[in-house]
């Protein structure tokens, strides 16, 4: 474990020279907002950082997106829209990496439920219910 | 319980003296690990609670940076969307700076925004040269519907980037939350096992040479006391026949004259002078 | 004389104006708890048609496509029934304005090498044209301009605007709203020639259009590197605020000063019940755009009913958009922000 974040550690120092992307995936509205803060990164190979899920995204693309941002070395943040996790969540929830974090977020119009998110999830188990003022 | 649960070690003087150092050790490697683990779950349950709370700001600064959004959208028309989306390219303006913080020897990585679309006024050093040269794609998003809905678009960025600001904290915060869970297992089984498993071994192992030394204490105790019964009878037997030999020859009595009286303590001294020179 | 050759159409549109959502039909939406509730309601309306075989969940962009489908559909319309000159040219400068966006639209997305296809799905379809496609192919503005919109009637406010500049460096929004603004000029021209009525009432709302763009690009280029020149340049050469208010826009340095020479203008009454909130400046000019217009069908006999109604119905979309945001996004209290009812 200590060895883990050790390499860690050292895939940030190695990465920190130029600072590491944010990645996104989500709906429109929430995609281009990201944007427009300037998290938009397209590489050498016109290869984006982010994806917009519309009704007609199937899954095998949210997956992969998400499957691509976890594992790319510059990307130390995942943005992933709630209802985009919900339809990959059993991904998410395997996935346990310190780095790149995964973060769920709220969308516009699906109001945020936050028993669905798997870190939020992971701490009020860990604090107990009714613990600690949750 | 005692034969399995220990060291398999010659029970000797030497070997305690050892043994009776590991387990000094272990119970201070116990009591350290201890601290560190309690040092790590006290900052765990900070990082917790905060995550709730940041959680919870999060929503906030998101529903109102998404409603920005429809100010700028309701203004600037739903067209507006592909401008930005089109106008992606290159390299990111803000970027997270990763760096390692240090609980009790765990390094959590942490992560701060950063690049020339700063969030925050100070932004670092090394974002000064990316301003230069990002500055164009800056001022191109600066005119973005400049005929209309110019305003709420900027308005909207600065909202985005604010819900950013909190969501790139939350990230540090839950990869803190996934090290130091982590960090936090590990600590605890080490302290399960020097407090479950080393220090009983050792404490078995300790007793278990004592025992055996004891043993071995009362066996040579026995054992003397059986030389001295026999050095006793051995004596009688002898006085018997020099008492015998003295009725009958006085020569000899001479011989055991010079100590007849003290003979008896003479055995005695000589037993224990033995018994020095036995242990 | 007018009814026989434009009688129709102005007929027909006058029968579209009913189609409107009226306040009680707003103030009935404001109820609506979802989406799908705005929907439902919809489908009451003349939106039924369209919204009736949308799958659920609804989505806000679902509620302004529609009402997008709408207005193409109107206009498709129009075009079917071949309005005799000089109403179908007055009909086709309505649609300039998409056109220019969409130009707009595709030579950024040209420039950042996306899919055609993908950017012809982005267009707004009153925007349309034949060669639209092959914007996708250009590479540099000037050889945008000289394959491409030679055909188009924008290719003369091209010319207009860039004579001899380089085209390759200017901004892309600033040739937007420069297009922008050769495109209201000839509009203006258009409806002054047209004569009569029409010049009348186009005059009125081409010249708020005009002075509402000035303000506008004033508010919004504030704080940027345009300089005061650049600003002046894109301001209109009519309008009320044309031409001291203007030169006084484009000194303005902040957001007070701005509304300082609003006030100094004819337009003083409107900003009367506005604060200094930004965003109801955008609204004051909404409504008092909505007042003019429906103020429009009270004449008889002139085209701008047409503009008018082209107007009043991209208001429509932005209310319904609003409206379905603001209730998707639990924020109901700002409804009355955004919402301007029409009749």
């Amino acid at each position: 474990m200590s060895a883990a974040t050790a390499s860690n550690a050292a895939a940030v120092a190695a990465s920190s020279s130029e600072g590491s992307l944010l990645a996104v995936i989500g709906d429109e509205d929430t995609v281009t907002g990201f944007l427009l803060a300037g998290i938009g990164n397209l590489d050498a190979r016109r290869k984006s950082n982010f994806l917009i899920v519309k009704p007609d995204t199937s899954r095998r693309e949210m997956e992969d997106a998400f499957k691509d941002f976890t594992t790319r070395e510059d990307v130390a943040v995942v943005l992933i829209a709630q209802f985009v996790a919900n339809e990959i969540r059993y991904l998410v929830n395997e996935y346990a990496e310190p780095i790149p974090a995964v973060l769920e977020i709220p969308s516009p119009d699906h109001p945020y439920d936050p028993s669905a998110d798997s870190i939020l999830n992971r701490v009020k188990h860990l604090l107990g219910a009714g613990n600690d003022g949750l | 319980m005692s034969t399995t649960n220990r060291l398999n070690v010659v029970p000797t003087v030497t070997v305690l003296a050892v043994v009776k150092n590991r387990l000094i050790g272990a119970q201070r490697g116990y009591k350290l690990l201890k601290k560190k683990a309690d040092a790590l779950s006290l900052r765990y349950r900070q990082i917790l609670k905060k995550i709730v709370q940041t959680k919870l700001s999060m929503g906030e600064n998101m529903k109102s940076a998404s409603f920005a959004w429809t100010e700028a959208k309701y203004v600037g028309g739903d067209g507006i969307k592909h401008t930005v989306l089109d106008s992606v390219d290159g390299k990111a303006e803000i970027r997270v700076r990763a760096y390692a913080d240090n609980v009790a020897g765990v390094k959590i990585p942490k992560f701060n925004a950063c690049g020339s679309g700063s969030l925050i006024g100070a932004s670092g050093g090394g974002s000064g040269e990316t301003g230069t040269t990002t500055a164009t794609t800056e001022s191109k998003s600066e005119l973005t519907g400049l005929g209309r809905g110019g305003k709420q678009i900027q308005k909207c960025k600065k909202a985005y980037k604010e819900a950013l600001q909190t969501l790139v904290e939350l990230a540090s915060l839950q990869t803190a939350f996934l090290t130091l869970d982590q960090a936090i297992k590990t600590t605890n089984r080490r302290v399960n096992a020097l407090e479950n498993v080393v220090t009983p071994r050792l404490e078995n192992t300790v007793s278990y040479i004592k025992g055996e030394l004891d043993e071995l204490e009362r066996e040579e105790f026995f054992r003397l006391k059986k030389v001295q019964a026999k050095k006793k009878k051995d004596a009688k037997e002898r006085e018997e026949k020099e008492e015998s030999l003295s009725k009958g020859e006085g020569v000899v009595k001479g011989e055991g004259g010079s100590g007849a009286g003290p003979v008896g303590n003479l055995i005695d001294f000589a037993n224990e002078k033995d018994e020095d020179l036995l242990f | 004389m007018f009814n026989t050759k434009d009688g129709f159409l102005e007929a027909t549109v006058r029968g579209c104006v009913g189609g409107f959502l009226r306040t009680e039909d707003y103030s009935n939406l404001q109820q609506c708890e979802t989406v799908e509730d705005i929907k439902l309601y919809l489908t009451s309306t003349d939106y039924g048609s369209l919204l009736q075989n949308e799958a659920s969940p609804t989505h806000p962009s679902l509620i302004v496509r529609c009402c997008l489908k709408k207005i193409v559909q109107d206009f498709s319309f129009f075009d079917l029934v071949k309005a005799a000159e000089p109403l179908s040219t007055f009909l086709q400068y309505l649609k300039y304005g998409y056109m220019i966006d969409n130009i707009v639209l595709m030579v950024t997305g040209a420039m950042h090498e996306r899919e055609v296809t993908e950017l012809l799905d982005k267009c707004h379809p009153l925007g349309m044209f034949d060669s639209i496609a092959s914007l996708g192919a250009v590479s540099n503005l000037r050889e945008l301009h000289r394959i491409v919109l030679v055909d188009t009637p924008i290719s003369a406010y091209f010319g207009e605007c860039f004579r001899d500049e380089n085209l390759d460096e200017v901004n892309i929004e600033i040739l937007r709203n420069s297009l922008y603004k050769a495109y209201l000029k000839d509009f203006f021209r258009l409806s002054q020639m047209l004569g009569g009525l029409t010049a009348e009432v186009m005059k009125e709302i081409l010249c708020f259009e005009a002075d509402r763009r000035a303000v506008n690009i004033t508010i919004n280029s504030i704080g940027t590197e345009l300089s005061r020149d650049d600003r002046q340049k894109l301001f209109s050469d009519f309008g009320h605020m044309h031409p001291e208010g203007q030169r006084d826009l484009a000194l303005c340095r902040d957001f007070e000063q701005v509304v300082s020479v609003i006030v100094n203008s004819t337009y003083q009454n409107i900003l009367q019940k506005s604060t200094s909130e930004e965003m109801n400046i955008d609204k004051v000019f909404y409504e008092t755009e909505v007042m003019k217009c429906s103020s429009m069908f009270a004449q008889q006999f002139h085209y701008g009913i047409f503009y008018a109604y082209l107007k009043l119905r991209e208001q429509e979309v932005r209310n319904l958009m609003w409206l379905s945001e603001c209730i998707a996004q639990d924020q109901k209290y700002r409804i009355v922000d955004g919402v301007i009812s029409i009749f």
